[in-house]
């Protein structure tokens, strides 16, 4: 039996957490736009090289605001993800503001910054944005071609067998 | 004469045809208005009361060509009907039944405290209960699952089903994020979702201070039933759970499966 672990996907509206999720859990993509209502539950065991973590994955519905997400949604969270829509700036111009929320919130879950569908966007342009507004992202991935996203979660399995 | 009468004249003369066709063209107009209000005063009552014998006469008249066509069509979409009726007619079927035999084991709890009270078991009262005693077997609260998950993040820590399940991690999640939203939503400080019924099932949940037990159950979950489920809980939860079990669901899950094979309630 392996570890299990809760991750919170956080962001704004249509960033495409469900569909990151869906591309790595089910291998999947859809062009249509479904609304996450309330939270939608998805699980993956990640194979690492000694040991296996089962990522629970608990997909919230977007909000421009992160004090108004249910905190018992984001409570006992082991790490949080917070998607941000490379093609959109209004959806990482306040990363900084929501950071800062989730810092004073829950001080001891590490959060990675995702600039998802980076397959949208020239990457070098989005990087120099980023860059300039000091925005420290973990990757720049797309569920659309999937590219980081294995990566992504990988790494997220890692780092919370590291901390344990 | 001046100006005016020499006009006046000579209208006279160049119009009075004109003046003689206009007068028979407004006498036409009035005899064809008058024969119109004649002919709506004797046609109408004669329309109404025909409107009246339709409408008295129609069901009689149509009345089974309708119901033959509906007859006919209905055989004819006989799995339609079935289909679009079953569902409703087997919820409603399933709901009056589960609801009356709620009411039958009330009564028969009644009974069986009665006919087992010292009182009638000394005076030798007739103790035929056999039936009362099958149907209560047949319909008592049996436990589907019992899972323990963690509060906060929904995480299941123990598990014990008697069939195979929907992937039990999610639906702790899914539990848990229900009891939340229900919780949120209320806001009554220390207040928390107890039960969620199901149709046939009953998900029973007991809250403790770092954990939840949420146990489904099928059968009839009453009074009675709750009280020693509550006591059984809170008896597992003081002299089987220790601390560490929540850091190992493995010998966690082995704990709660031993405890609850026979069910213990």
């Amino acid at each position: 039996m392996s570890v299990s672990k809760k991750v919170v996907l956080l962001g704004h509206f249509g960033v495409g957490k469900s569909s990151l999720l869906r591309r790595f859990v089910e291998n999947t993509f859809s062009e249509s736009y479904t609304v996450t209502i309330g939270v939608h539950i998805m699980k993956k065991e990640v194979h690492l090289e000694k040991e296996s973590v089962t990522l629970v994955i608990w997909d919230v519905e977007g909000t421009d605001d992160f004090t108004k997400y249910r905190p018992s949604y984001l409570m006992g969270a082991s790490s949080f993800i917070y998607v941000f829509d490379a093609s959109r700036p209004v959806t990482y111009s306040d990363i900084k503001y929501n950071l800062e929320h989730l810092k004073e919130k829950f001080p001891h879950v590490s959060v990675h910054i995702i600039g998802n569908k980076v397959d949208l966007v020239d990457s070098e342009v989005i990087l120099n944005d980023l860059k300039a507004q000091d925005i420290q992202h973990s990757y720049l991935s797309s569920a659309k071609t999937g590219e980081n996203v294995e990566l992504l979660f990988q790494n997220v399995a890692a780092q919370l067998l590291e901390n344990a | 004469m001046d100006s005016k009468e020499r006009l006046e004249i000579l209208k006279e003369i160049l119009l009075t045809e004109e003046r003689e066709f206009d007068k028979d063209l407004v006498l036409k107009i009035e005899k064809l208005k008058s024969r119109q209000d004649n002919l709506s005063d004797r046609v109408t009552p004669i329309l109404d009361e025909r409107m009246d014998d339709f409408v008295e006469n129609m069901p009689k008249a149509l009345g089974p060509v309708i119901t033959e066509t509906l007859k006919t069509e209905i055989k004819k979409s006989q799995e339609a009907v079935a289909e679009a009726l079953y569902p409703v007619m087997g919820k409603m079927i399933k709901k009056y039944v589960q609801a009356e035999i709620k009411k039958l084991n009330e009564d028969i709890n009644k009974r069986l405290n009665k006919t087992f009270s010292f009182r009638n078991w000394f005076s030798g009262k007739d103790n035929n209960i056999d039936a009362a005693a099958l149907m209560y077997e047949q319909y008592k609260a049996r436990i589907e699952q019992i899972m323990i998950i963690e509060k906060g993040s929904g995480l299941l820590k123990a598990n014990y089903a008697k069939r195979p399940t929907l992937d039990e991690d999610m639906l702790a999640g899914m539990l848990t994020a229900i009891k939340s939203f229900v919780e949120d939503a209320y806001n009554q400080g220390e207040m928390e979702l107890e039960r969620i019924d199901y149709e046939l099932f009953t998900i029973h949940l007991q809250n403790f201070s770092n954990y939840y037990i949420a146990v489904v159950i099928t059968g009839i979950y009453d009074d009675d039933y709750k009280d020693k489920l509550e006591d059984v809980l809170l008896d597992f939860a003081q002299f089987v759970v220790n601390k560490s079990d929540l850091e190992n669901p493995e010998t966690f899950t082995k704990k709660l499966k031993s405890y609850f094979t026979d069910e213990r309630i």
